[in-house]
C-alpha cells in the first residue's frame, strides 16, 4: 500500500487565547511513500515528525491537505477504519492483560466478514508471536517483561491484524544501547518478512540511516529532503541535512568562491569552476580528507586518535565554524603523529558548498 | 507468512465505513449528553422541588397534579419557618460550635501532623500506624463510652460536650502530614542552619505552604458541625445548645401524612443555603478534600 | 540516635492530641469491650450502687436474640447490597460520560457533586415530601388531596391518569418494599457525588495512550469500557465499593431524614431501623452492655465485609 501525503498541514492553535502565535507543526508536506518499504521520518524534536505520523494514523486531524492510502482518500476516515498498526513510544500495552490477551485484543474487535474463530485468532497470535520471538512469554503481564520484550509485544499487537500500514513512534527510544542495535535489525527483518509498508519516527539519524529504505528529513515542520539514506548522505540538499546526518558530524568551514576556486581562509583548496563568486559554507565529511604533505588546507593538530583500522585526527582551523575539525583517515596513510600541523587535500565528492544566505546547496 | 499477509491485506477494503462513521459519532455524542442531562435533572430535582415548594401556599402545594412554577411567590413561608424552628438561635449555636471546634481542631491537627512529619521520636511509625488503625472502628463504638464519660464530667447540655470529644481527627492529621511530607526537607534544614526554631518554621513555612489542605480541613470540619445530628441529640438537646440539624428535625417531627410542607421546605432551604454558598465559593477545596476521604463531614 | 531534647519536644507537640485520644478513643475501645462482656451492664444500675456485674456473653446473646436486631441487620444488609452496586454502576457510567465530553464538563461535574454538600436529614425531608401522600390514607373514608409529585410523575409517564394508579411509598399502611425503595433511591442519590468524584479522578489519570491504542485496534465503545476502562479503573472501583459498604453498614441519619425518629411508617415504627439505630436505642435505654455488644457486632461485620472486599478486589484488580 503506497501512501501519498498531499499539501499536508497541521497548525496547533496557541494555548494563550489572546496571542495569535499558533504553531505550524507540519507545513505543506508532499511526498509519496512507495508500497512495501520501510521509511524513517527523521528530525530533531519539534520538527513535526510525530505529528505527521499521528496524522497518518488518524489520531490527529490535519488542518489542511490530503492523505491517501493507495488510491483511497483516508483524510476524513477515523483511526478505527484505517486498518493501521501503531506502536507507541511507550508501547501502551494494556497492563491488566497478559501478552497473549494483548495480542488477541485487536483480533477480537474484528467485525462482520473479518470476524475470526477463537482457534484462528489463537493461531494467528502465535504466528505473530513467533515472528517477533516472544512465543514463550505469552502468559506474562507487561510489567514482567523487559523493555525490549515489551517493544516486541507492541509490534506483535500492531501486526496481528495484518495492517495495511505499520507506524512506529520512536520505537527504540526506551531501549538501552545494545538492545537498540538488536531491535532495529529485528524491525528491519520483520518488515522485510511481512512486506507491510512501515513508517517510523526517530530523532536518531544513525538509526534511520541503518534500516530505512527511504528517509524523510524534517526541520521545524518543513520537509528538507527525501531519498534513500545513502543518497541523502552523499548529496544533502542543504546545510541542515548535511549537519544532521553522519557520525562523526560533517565539518563546516567559512569559505568563499573566487574565480572558480574555493578558498578557506587564504588557501585555495579546490577548483569549483561552475560556481559564481560568493561567500559559502563549506561542508567536508570526515572521510573527505587526504593527508598530503603538499595539501592546501593546513590545520593545527590537537589530538590523534588511533582506532585500529582508522585514524581520527582532531584539529583546529581559524575558519572552522565548529570548535574542532575531525577527519577520519585510513591507518595505512603515513601520518606524522607528533607533528603540530597537518596538511590536507580534499576529495571533491565529499565536499559540499552551501549558500551563505539560504544555506541551500550549491552544486558544482 | 508474508504471502499470506499481503493477500489478506489486499482483500481488505476499509473504504466503505467512511461515510457512516461520522453519523455514528454524532449520535454517540448526543446519547452521552442526553444521558448526562437526564441524570442531572434527576439529581437536581429534589433541590428544585424544595425551592418551589417553599414558595407555594399550602393550598397550592396540595394541588394534584402539582404546579411546577408557583403561582405566587410566598416568601412569608421563610419567616414562618424561621420563627417556628427558632432557626436564629440554632444558627448561632451551630456557628459557635463550628468555629470554635474548627479553630481548636486546626491547632491540634497542625501540631500533631508536624510531629509526625518532621520530628524524630521513639515509636513514631508504630504510633502513627495505631492511629490509622482506629479509623476502621465505627464511631458508634466510641459514642457509647463517651456518653458516660461526658456525663461523669458534668458536661451534659454544654457547648464543651459538642466541641471537645471531636477535636482530634486522625483523618485530618493524616491529610496534613502527607502535605507536610511533600515540603522538601532541604527547607527545614536550611531553616535550622539559619537558627530558626521548629515552632517558627512550622508557622512561617509549613502552614502557609499547606494552606489548601488547611482550607479543605476547615470546610469539612464546618460541614461536619452543620450536619452533626446523632451526638448532639444524645448530649445537648436543650433549647440553649441545640444544633441546627436537631432543631430542624425537632421542629418538624413528621415527614409523612398531613404536613405543612411549604414552611418545612423553607426551613430545609434555609438550613441548606449556607452549605451551598460555601460550596459555590470553595468548590475546589471541598472536592479535593473529599476525593481523599470517603467520609462525610 | 535521636537526642533527648527533640524527643521531649516531639511529645510536647503531640500532647494535646494524645490526651484527647486517650480519653475519647483509647478508653472507649477498652471500656466498650469490657462493658460488652459484663452481664446486663447499665450506667443506671452502676450509679445506683451495683458495683460488680458477672462476666459472660449474654449481652451478645440478648442482642442477637432480639427480633429488632434481626430486622435491623436485614435492613442494613439489604440497603448495602442494593445501594452499593446501583450507585457504583451509575457513578461509573456518569463518570465515563463526563470524561468523554468537553463542552459543559465542568458545569455538569459541579451539578453531580451538589448532593454531597447537603444535610442528609434536611434533604431526606425533601425526599419524604416528594413521596408523601397528603390525606387520610389508610382510613376507612379516604380523602386524598395530593398523591405526591413522584406518584404524579409516574402517572404522567405511564399515561394512566386513573387516581387509583398510585403507590403508597411511606405513609400509614405502606409496604416494606415501598419503604425500602424510597430509602434506596435516597441513599443512591446521596452516594453518587463522592463516587463520581473519585471515579472521574481515576479516569482522568488513565494514560490517554491506551485509548489511542484501542482506537487503532478499532475497539467498539462498549468493549473499551469493559475491557480497558473498568480494569484500569479497578483500584478506584474497589476503593469506592469498600467505602460504600462501610458507609452502608453505618446508615442511620438518611432514614431519620425520611421517616423521622420513628424509623418507619406510622403503622410500623422501627421497621426501617438499622444497626446503628439499634445501638442508639440501647444506649438511650441505658443498656450500655447491650449497646457495646451491638457495636462490637457491627464492627465485626464491617471488618469481615471489608476483608472480603479487599480479598475479592485483590483478585480482581489487575495491577
Amino acid at each position: 500500500m503506497k501512501i501519498v501525503l498531499e499539501n499536508l498541514t497541521k497548525i496547533f492553535p496557541s494555548r494563550n487565547k489572546k496571542s495569535n502565535d499558533e504553531v505550524i507543526a507540519v507545513n505543506n508536506f508532499n511526498f509519496e511513500i512507495p508500497d512495501g518499504k520501510l521509511i524513517g521520518l527523521l528530525g530533531p524534536s519539534g520538527c513535526g515528525k510525530s505529528t505527521t505520523l499521528y496524522m497518518i494514523s488518524g489520531l490527529q486531524k490535519p488542518t489542511g491537505g490530503k492523505i491517501y492510502f493507495g488510491e483511497d482518500d483516508v483524510t476524513e476516515l477515523s483511526t478505527e477504519n484505517r486498518g493501521i498498526g501503531l506502536v507507541f513510544q511507550n508501547y501502551a500495552l494494556y497492563p491488566h492483560m497478559t501478552v497473549k490477551q494483548n495480542i488477541l485484543f485487536p483480533l477480537q474487535n474484528l467485525k462482520g466478514a473479518d470476524k475470526m474463530t477463537k482457534e484462528a485468532m489463537l493461531e494467528r497470535a502465535y504466528e505473530v508471536a513467533k515472528l517477533v520471538q516472544i512465543e514463550t512469554l505469552m502468559d506474562r503481564k507487561p510489567s514482567e517483561l523487559s523493555g525490549g520484550q515489551q517493544q516486541r509485544v507492541a509490534i506483535a499487537r500492531a501486526l496481528v491484524k495484518m495492517p495495511r500500514v505499520l507506524l512506529l513512534d520512536e520505537p527504540l527510544s526506551n531501549l538501552d544501547a545494545r538492545l537498540r542495535l538488536q531491535t532495529r535489525e529485528e524491525i528491519r527483518r520483520i518488515q522485510k518478512e511481512t512486506g507491510i509498508t512501515t513508517i517510523f519516527v526517530t530523532h536518531d539519524q544513525e538509526e534511520a540511516m541503518s534500516i530505512s529504505d527511504m528517509i524523510v528529513v524534517m526541520k521545524l515542520g518543513v520537509m528538507q529532503q527525501i531519498g534513500a539514506p545513502q543518497d541523502v548522505y552523499d548529496s544533502p540538499a542543504n546545510l541542515f541535512v548535511a549537519k544532521f546526518l553522519g557520525t562523526p558530524p560533517i565539518n563546516v568551514f567559512e569559505g568563499r568562491v573566487q574565480g572558480g576556486k574555493l578558498f578557506i581562509g587564504d588557501a585555495a583548496v579546490m577548483d569549483v569552476n561552475s560556481v559564481e563568486d560568493q561567500d559559502v559554507h563549506v561542508g567536508i565529511r570526515p572521510e573527505g580528507f587526504i593527508v598530503d604533505e603538499n595539501g592546501p588546507l593546513v590545520c593545527n593538530v590537537s589530538n590523534v586518535e588511533v582506532m585500529g583500522r582508522d585514524v581520527s585526527v582532531v584539529s583546529t582551523h581559524e575558519n572552522s565554524e565548529n570548535p574542532i575539525i575531525r577527519s577520519i583517515i585510513n591507518a595505512d596513510e603515513r601520518m606524522n603523529v607528533a607533528a603540530e600541523t597537518v596538511r590536507y587535500t580534499l576529495k571533491p565528492h565529499k565536499v559540499f558548498l552551501f549558500s551563505k544566505e539560504t544555506e541551500e546547496r550549491i552544486y558544482f | 507468512m508474508s504471502e499470506n499477509t499481503t493477500k489478506i491485506m489486499q482483500a481488505r477494503d476499509m473504504k466503505k465505513k467512511g461515510t457512516t462513521q461520522k453519523v455514528g459519532k454524532v449520535f454517540g455524542l448526543i446519547g452521552v449528553y442526553a444521558f448526562l442531562l437526564i441524570m442531572a435533572i434527576i439529581v437536581l430535582f429534589p433541590f428544585y422541588w424544595m425551592l418551589i415548594s417553599s414558595l407555594k401556599s399550602l393550598a397550592e402545594y396540595r394541588l394534584s397534579p402539582p404546579t411546577f412554577i408557583p403561582r405566587a411567590f410566598l416568601f412569608s413561608n421563610y419567616i414562618d419557618a424561621f420563627t417556628t424552628a427558632n432557626l436564629g438561635r440554632l444558627f448561632l449555636n451551630t456557628m459557635y460550635v463550628g468555629v470554635v471546634s474548627t479553630l481548636l481542631s486546626l491547632v491540634i491537627t497542625i501540631f500533631t501532623a508536624f510531629a509526625f512529619a518532621r520530628l524524630e521520636f521513639k515509636g513514631k511509625e508504630l504510633l502513627f500506624a495505631a492511629l490509622l488503625a482506629t479509623m476502621m472502628i465505627p464511631g458508634e463504638l466510641f459514642t457509647i463510652t463517651n456518653f458516660s464519660t461526658v456525663i461523669s464530667f458534668g458536661w451534659l447540655n454544654t457547648y464543651t460536650v459538642l466541641i471537645v470529644p471531636f477535636l482530634v481527627s486522625i483523618f485530618y492529621i493524616y491529610l496534613l502530614r502527607q502535605n507536610f511530607l511533600q515540603i522538601p526537607n532541604e527547607l527545614y534544614l536550611a531553616a535550622k542552619v539559619d537558627g530558626t526554631s521548629d515552632f517558627k518554621y512550622l508557622w512561617k513555612v509549613m502552614v502557609p505552604l499547606s494552606l489548601p489542605t488547611l482550607i479543605s480541613i476547615t470546610i469539612l470540619k464546618m460541614m461536619g458541625a452543620w450536619n452533626s445530628y446523632i451526638w448532639p441529640r444524645l448530649v445537648a438537646n436543650d433549647e440553649a445548645h441545640r444544633m441546627i440539624t436537631n432543631g430542624l428535625r425537632n421542629a418538624f417531627t413528621t415527614t409523612s401524612g398531613d404536613v405543612n410542607y411549604p414552611v418545612q421546605m423553607a426551613a430545609v432551604a434555609l438550613v441548606s443555603a449556607p452549605l451551598f454558598l460555601v460550596f459555590v465559593f470553595l468548590r475546589k477545596y471541598i472536592m479535593s478534600g473529599v476525593s481523599r476521604s470517603g467520609i462525610k463531614g | 540516635m535521636v537526642d533527648n531534647r527533640q524527643q521531649w519536644k516531639a511529645w510536647l507537640y503531640l500532647a494535646p492530641a494524645i490526651v484527647l485520644l486517650l480519653i475519647f478513643t483509647v478508653w472507649p475501645i477498652i471500656n466498650t469491650v469490657v462493658m460488652s462482656f459484663m452481664e446486663g451492664y447499665s450506667g443506671l444500675l452502676k450509679a445506683g450502687g451495683q458495683a460488680s456485674f458477672s462476666i459472660g456473653v449474654n449481652n451478645f446473646a440478648r442482642v442477637i436474640g432480639q427480633p429488632t436486631f434481626q430486622q435491623s441487620l436485614k435492613n442494613t444488609i439489604l440497603l448495602c447490597v442494593l445501594t452499593v452496586p446501583i450507585s457504583t454502576v451509575l457513578a461509573l457510567l456518569i463518570a465515563v460520560a463526563l470524561n468523554s465530553i468537553k463542552v459543559f464538563q465542568k458545569g455538569l461535574q459541579t451539578v453531580f457533586f451538589l448532593p454531597y454538600v447537603t444535610n442528609s436529614i434536611a434533604i431526606g425531608m425533601v425526599f419524604a415530601a416528594m413521596f408523601n401522600i397528603i390525606g387520610n390514607i389508610g382510613t376507612r373514608r379516604e380523602v386524598i388531596s395530593s398523591y405526591g409529585v413522584i406518584n404524579d410523575l409516574i402517572r404522567f409517564i405511564s399515561g394512566n391518569p386513573n387516581p387509583k394508579n398510585y403507590i403508597n411509598w411511606i405513609n400509614n399502611g405502606s409496604d416494606y418494599w415501598a419503604n425500602m425503595f424510597v430509602m434506596v433511591v435516597y441513599i443512591v442519590w446521596n452516594a453518587l457525588p463522592f463516587k463520581i468524584l473519585v471515579l472521574l479522578g481515576g479516569l482522568q489519570s488513565i494514560n490517554k495512550q491506551y485509548y489511542d491504542a484501542a482506537k487503532v485496534d478499532s475497539t467498539p465503545r462498549w468493549r473499551v469500557l469493559t475491557r480497558i476502562t473498568v480494569p484500569l479503573l479497578s483500584p478506584m472501583l474497589a476503593y469506592v465499593v469498600i467505602t460504600g459498604f462501610i458507609g452502608g453498614f453505618k446508615e442511620y441519619t438518611s432514614i431519620v431524614g425520611i421517616f423521622g425518629e420513628n424509623m418507619g411508617p406510622a403503622h410500623a415504627p422501627g421497621r426501617m431501623n438499622t444497626m446503628v439505630g439499634l445501638i442508639y436505642d440501647s444506649l438511650e435505654q441505658n443498656k450500655q452492655g447491650e449497646a457495646s455488644a451491638a457495636a462490637l457486632i457491627l464492627f465485626g461485620i464491617i471488618l469481615v465485609v471489608t476483608m472480603i472486599n479487599l480479598w475479592v478486589s485483590k483478585k480482581k484488580t489487575h495491577y
